[in-house]
């Protein structure tokens, strides 16, 4: 071989030879596909348990962190005495849970109907957008929890300002993304679409909202998360009406903190699983998605 | 230097099993064999999904072979010995004509101004100089398909692989770059190996043709093409490149008719049991 351009690079490792061999992916793909998930599950078990542990020795022997920071059995429960104690099975806190678990539902619904339905009309028409877009990109920039005072001096004590708060979160997020999404379905879809002489309905419901499912859904699982977030806070500030927030703080001022620890493993519970049904629901009305219904991002 | 007698790339009883895990694996490719020799254009035919661009992707190191096993031999002139041509994914978007030619440089570890120096040149020699600073999103898919080639060949790999590189051009386009990709291949003679669904553009191209079956891909038929070099496309109107056509076409009908009859019986003899 010669070459005509002198600016050339050589590999320094020389002659060689490559092989392209079957590895233990190919000579035993069932045992090696059966050895990933097994090491995969074990991994996911295995660290929280793993870190359950290490809290149940820390504590067993008030361990010193880095010299000054003390495991001091007072102020730290266990996960033992947590499981075992007698106070937290007087303590009534599945009425919290169902509590957070409505606000943030109907916040959710709220939010994201909203999310949905203005993400899409402003995706889909020039006009709206424009007389949209700079209201709530100066909005959204506002920390939502400064609103709560407001909400609180509109709505008064009750359920309606906590679910507000959520609902203002879920709504930006959802948005945004639905937003993006619509302007995002490739242009030759689009057209594809209009050889055929689609309607304005036809065109959302062939083209657009298929096409910009799959990115909706990554903004509603964050926004679930988010709503989450903002639930505890708000019950954390309010703390009079009950709720999961409610218990992490009834925890610290009635001095058990079993009560505090359960709550957050709570909030962390709640958060999981309802990601877990958005993402659900997500494959079921995105089957044709890859697996983790996110295109762009593996 | 390598021992010339041994082959650039030899395959031996490559086979390809996708789902292998699963009840209903998909067996791709094979067993299949084949020895290309240092410099040879070789390329491969046959029907839409019988494992052409499976068969490539394990030459390439993409993927790994469900058995058997491809050897490539490398004489270790270029610092990126082995480089790719996707039928359209592959140049990127979000980066200028020629940021996508200094790509590979870069990544090699090529200092800025060697890569930004070769990936003109190369960029001239497919005539993309005025286009260098443009985006792909804005260029023709004749112009797009030089930049992806412009990109492998600035890494000077010693094998270049084509996948149905061509497939998507309109039919003077494709012959244009066909001419450009003979008269690029004629100033240095690498190893090229060329997928086609086209047995024209396999005939006008390459030293051998090569001709698979239907999934999974097995080797039917191994031809060496007669024509002298340098070739132009101006070739397809001489008779003797319809007779060599039409003679090919006719055995390969033939062997593919066999190949389906035997597929037939075993299946019958199935069915009995
Ligand atoms: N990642 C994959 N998973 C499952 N099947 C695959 C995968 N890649 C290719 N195949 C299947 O293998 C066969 C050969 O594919 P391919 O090599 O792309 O064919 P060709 O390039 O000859 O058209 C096809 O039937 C294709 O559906
Ligand atoms: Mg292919």
């Amino acid at each position: 071989m010669t070459n005509t351009d002198p600016n050339t690079t050589v590999d320094k490792r020389g002659p060689r030879v490559l092989r392209r061999e079957p590895g233990v992916a190919e000579i035993k793909p069932r045992a090696h596909v059966r050895n990933r998930k097994a090491a995969e599950r074990a991994l996911a078990i295995g660290v929280p348990a793993a870190l359950l542990l290490l809290w149940q020795l820390a504590h067993h022997y008030e361990w010193n962190l880095l010299g000054y920071w003390k495991i001091d059995q007072r102020f730290y429960a266990s996960p033992y005495e947590i499981v075992t104690s007698e106070k937290l099975r007087e303590a009534d806190f599945w009425r919290d849970v169902w509590t957070s678990t409505r606000r943030m539902l109907i916040g959710f619904a709220l939010g994201a109907g909203a999310g949905v339905f203005i993400g899409l009309a402003m995706g889909m028409s020039r006009l709206v957008r424009a007389a949209l877009d700079p209201l709530l990109t100066a909005l959204y920039t506002v920390p939502k929890l400064a609103l709560l005072p407001l909400f609180l001096t509109i709505f008064g004590f009750d359920e309606r300002p906590r679910v507000m708060l959520i609902a203002v979160t879920v709504f930006f997020f959802v948005w945004i993304s639905t937003m993006a999404a619509i302007m995002a379905v490739p242009e030759g879809y689009r057209e594809a679409a209009m050889s055929f002489g689609v309607s304005r309905w036809q065109m959302f419901r062939h083209v657009l909202l298929p096409g910009s499912l799959p990115q909706i859904f990554v903004g509603l699982r964050i926004a679930a998360g988010v709503a989450v977030l903002i639930l505890i806070g708000v019950e954390l500030v309010i703390p009079s009406q009950g709720g999961i927030g409610s218990l992490i703080e009834r925890g610290r001022t009635l001095l058990i903190p079993e009560l505090t620890y359960v709550g957050i493993a709570l909030a962390a519970l709640l958060g999981l699983l309802f990601t877990l049904v958005v993402r659900w629901i997500g494959r079921l009305l995105i089957p044709w998605a890859p697996e983790d219904n996110a295109p762009g991002q593996g | 230097m390598t021992d010339t007698t041994r082959p650039k790339i030899s395959a031996r009883s490559v086979e390809r099993v996708f789902a292998a895990e699963t009840d209903n694996p998909v067996h791709a490719l094979g067993p299949f064999d084949l020895d290309i020799a240092d410099g040879e254009f070789c390329c491969i035919v046959g029907p839409s999904g019988c494992g052409k661009s499976t068969f490539l992707r394990i030459v390439a190191g993409l993927l790994r072979p469900s058995a058997g096993a491809v050897e490539v031999d490398l004489a270790g002139t270029s610092k990126t010995p082995i480089a790719m041509v996707f039928q359209d994914y592959g140049i990127y978007p979000w980066k200028t004509v020629e940021a996508n030619v200094r790509f590979g440089l870069e990544v090699g570890g090529m200092s800025k101004r060697d890569a930004r120096e070769k990936a003109l040149f190369w960029l001239g020699r497919l005539g993309l100089t005025e286009f260098r600073n443009a985006y792909p999103d804005k260029l023709s898919g004749g112009m797009r398909q030089r930049v992806a080639i412009a990109r492998a060949l600035a890494v000077e790999p010693e094998i270049l692989l084509m996948d149905e590189p061509f497939a998507a051009l309109d039919a003077q386009l494709r012959q244009i770059l066909q001419e450009e990709l003979l008269a690029l291949w004629e100033a240095d003679k690498r190893t090229v190996l060329f997928i086609t669904h086209s047995l024209e553009e396999a005939i006008v191209l390459g030293d051998r043709v090569l001709v698979m079956t239907a999934r999974p891909g097995r080797m039917l038929e191994s031809v060496q093409v007669p024509f002298d070099r340098p070739r132009t496309p101006e070739l397809r109107a001489e008779p003797e490149f319809n007779e060599f056509k039409a003679g090919l076409w006719d055995h390969l009908k033939l062997q593919v008719e066999q190949y389906l009859n035997e597929l037939r019986t075993v299946e019958e003899e199935g069915d009995e049991r």
